[in-house]
């Protein structure tokens, strides 16, 4: 989970940043040599500054898994808002068409009159269909239809097209981010989501059945095109890991051949969020998912993946006082 | 001779000194029972006896007797019918009798009686200075005080770490119940439709989070509070190469670009591979088309002004009222103002606009609507 990147709380030039950003995990000799003078670690991981945007504008990301329930929703709205947070436009994407959540997730489900079905037919036009999230004006929400409403057959693949088009050029300008949910299974709203993609997001957690979908749904990617496959091993156990329960995010990697955005490690805050409608990465103190979201977000801007990976929880030191609960 | 025993009891370890006086008295009784006592300094013992103590078999059998014999007339007999039941006696005498018409023999005799007497006196002396000595256990009987204070604090302890450890797995388990009730009681879950447009809970700096911290080494990371061994990735762009191989083998995929559905025939033009066959309760799978491809595009790619079904809606509405207008109903619609006083007039009229409304605003009638609009246009243009 863990990036290899070590970046320092100092402000810095650019050139530094950079030369910084290119390195692997090692900790700055400034760090190892002064330990006195040295400012505290406050953001190792994160970050103390925006994320330098890598590839061409608007980057358009569909967030797909094959099989269901492994957390595609979650992960497009924990990611998309945290890209959000960090200073970018992003316009997430709900292509689920029987059964969208991502609306729920995101608490905006009541906000929701016109989907891209009312865009199509005349009803509304796209701006009035894209739902502004309050607590991050640059984050916009598209539903792609109400759910017992139909699409017409064969518009699919083509409105996403027109609608990443259209938001190309309209007037307050393209956004930055477009990250389409894609639904599961491959079917036709499989094939209408990665349509206009350039990118994949792979979400699998790590158990066969995932992985199987997993694989095929990334050679079907990468026959339509979309060679950029970076994926998300949700719901992660250090402590099945350690007990040779489940398989370790390494193994996982071994059979899919993938490199890794990022580790999402089980939290039960995720249950609490998603009933609160209030995405994890805003959650206050952070959750351990919430802040390996962050990190996956941080990578997807800069098109970075995963040097090192947590395995197992080290054992906590006993002080003297552990017996009595210190 | 009467022999008198004073008995000195500590408070509570009675047994543990005692301190006689064997004493050559005389004692008197008195009518009323009173004891006189008078008690000369010529024969004194100290004797320590702890009786009770027999836990410390060690030192409670262990008696001295102190004597003092200040005068002649006691005799050795006596002194040994009172010592004969203690264990070590010493005896000081200041006069030794002698005998003058003795030689060097007698002399070396009393020297080595002297010697004799001079050894026993100081084992004596030392055996005596060791049995005063009070054991560790009457040090420790005497800060009974301190112990109990001792005591109140362990309990103390014992005690808090108790309520503090109840305390926890109360909280603990008060953290699990997470029906959606509770959820809403504790204000975790907002009710109604007050769910996500609430504030934000002011984490507000993606950019400065204290919770992520890289151990020495760069092995290990600590986040919330845990601390994870690090282990890197060793996955290589050849082995990514090798992957794409294997599934480019096992895939053999193209994208579908026409959506039939089931029972549809495949048109001449198309070919089969790309078709894909849609369920007939897929949400993809109707038929009805409401506009054609372009309209649907000119729908997207429409940035200001007033939505293309709402505008030719309106326009199909004026278009009818003015033709109304000018029609004969309008005169019927006359005939209703001027039944305008009755109550129920507004009602029904009212009620009579709703279900135009809901009219338009079903999805055949928007069609209709739509396509007669079109035709409209088509015939003035």
């Amino acid at each position: 989970m863990a990036s290899l990147r070590l970046f320092s709380t100092n402000h810095q030039s650019p050139l530094l940043q950079s030369s910084l950003f290119s390195k692997p995990l090692v900790a700055s000799p400034r760090f190892v040599k002064n330990p006195s003078r040295r400012s505290p670690i406050r953001s190792v991981l994160q970050f103390n500054r925006k994320p330098e945007l890598a590839g061409e504008t608007p980057r358009i990301v569909v967030i797909t898994s094959g099989k269901g329930g492994v957390g595609k929703t979650t992960t497009t709205a924990n990611v998309g808002l945290s890209l959000a947070r960090y200073g970018f436009s992003v316009v997430a994407i709900d292509a689920d068409l029987g059964l969208r959540n991502l609306d729920l997730l995101l608490g905006l489900e009541n906000r929701v009159n016109y989907t891209v079905v009312e865009v199509l037919n005349g009803d509304c036009r796209l701006d009035q269909a894209l739902v502004r999230d309050k607590r991050w004006s640059n984050f916009e929400l598209l539903c792609i239809s109400k759910p017992r409403s139909k699409l017409p057959m064969g518009f699919g693949g083509k409105a996403l097209e027109w609608l990443v088009d259209a938001l190309k050029t309209r007037p307050e300008g393209s956004p930055d981010f477009i990250i389409i949910d894609c639904p599961a299974g491959i079917d036709a709203g499989f094939i209408t989501a990665i349509t206009p993609a350039n990118e994949a997001v792979l979400v699998t957690t790590p158990d066969i059945t995932a992985l199987r979908d997993a694989d095929r749904v990334t050679g079907l990617l990468e026959c339509d095109g979309i060679r950029d496959i970076k994926m998300i091993v949700n719901r992660v156990r250090t402590d099945m890991i350690k007990g040779e329960d489940m398989m370790s995010v390494l193994d996982v990697q071994e059979m899919l051949g993938l490199s890794l955005l990022g580790v999402i490690p089980e939290d039960s805050e995720v249950i609490r969020s998603t009933n609160r409608g209030f995405p994890l990465v805003l959650n206050k103190p952070p959750t351990l998912a919430g802040l390996a979201f962050e990190q996956a977000a941080w990578r997807l801007v800069e098109q970075d993946s995963m040097k090192a990976v947590m395995v197992e929880e080290e054992p906590k030191k006993r002080g003297f006082f552990s017996f009595f609960g210190g | 001779m009467v022999s008198l025993v004073w008995s000195f009891l500590s408070n509570e370890m009675a047994s543990i000194d005692s301190l006689q006086f064997y004493s050559l008295c005389n004692l008197q009784s008195s009518s009323i029972g009173r004891v006189k006592l008078r008690i000369p300094s010529s024969f004194v013992v100290f004797r320590r006896r702890p009786e009770n103590l027999n836990w410390v078999r060690v030192e409670t059998h262990r008696r001295f007797v102190c004597k003092a014999i200040g005068d002649d007339s006691s005799t050795p007999d006596e002194e040994i019918q009172n010592t004969q039941n203690d264990d070590d006696v010493a005896t000081s005498q200041s006069n030794i009798p002698r005998r003058g018409s003795e030689d060097s023999i007698s002399r070396f005799r009393s020297m080595i009686t002297n010697i004799a007497r001079d050894s026993e006196s100081s084992i004596w002396r030392f055996r005596s200075m060791v049995t005063t000595l009070p054991p560790v256990i009457f040090v420790m009987k005497k800060c009974s005080g301190n112990s109990l204070w001792i005591g109140i604090c362990i309990a103390a302890t014992v005690l808090v770490a108790a309520i503090r450890a109840y305390v926890i797995r109360k909280s603990r388990d008060n953290r699990t119940t997470g029906s959606v009730a509770d959820l809403v009681r504790r204000g975790q879950l907002r009710s109604g439709d007050r769910r996500g447009i609430s504030k934000s809970l002011n984490y507000e700096d993606p950019f400065n989070n204290p919770f992520v911290k890289v151990g020495k080494g760069s092995s290990t990371v600590e986040m919330c509070g845990k601390v994870y061994r690090l282990a890197p990735v060793t996955l290589t762009e050849k082995e990514q190469t090798i992957h794409q191989k294997r599934r480019s083998r096992a895939y053999q995929w193209k994208r579908p670009t026409v959506f039939l559905k089931e029972g549809d025939s495949i048109p001449s033009d198309v070919d089969p591979d790309t078709v894909r066959w849609i369920p007939a309760n897929h949400p993809f799978a109707t038929t009805v088309s409401d506009i054609d491809q372009d309209l649907a595009q000119t729908n997207v790619y429409q940035k200001q002004g007033v939505p293309f079904r709402i505008r030719a809606e309106h326009e199909a509405m004026q278009k009818k009222l003015e033709a109304l207008q000018n029609e004969e109903k309008l005169n019927n619609l006359g005939i209703d103002t001027q039944n305008a006083r009755d109550f129920q007039r507004p009602y029904k009229f009212s009620a009579k606009l709703d279900d135009d409304s809901i009219q338009k605003n079903s999805p055949e009638n928007q069609t209709g609507n739509s396509s007669t609009s079109e035709e409209e246009e088509t015939r003035k243009s």
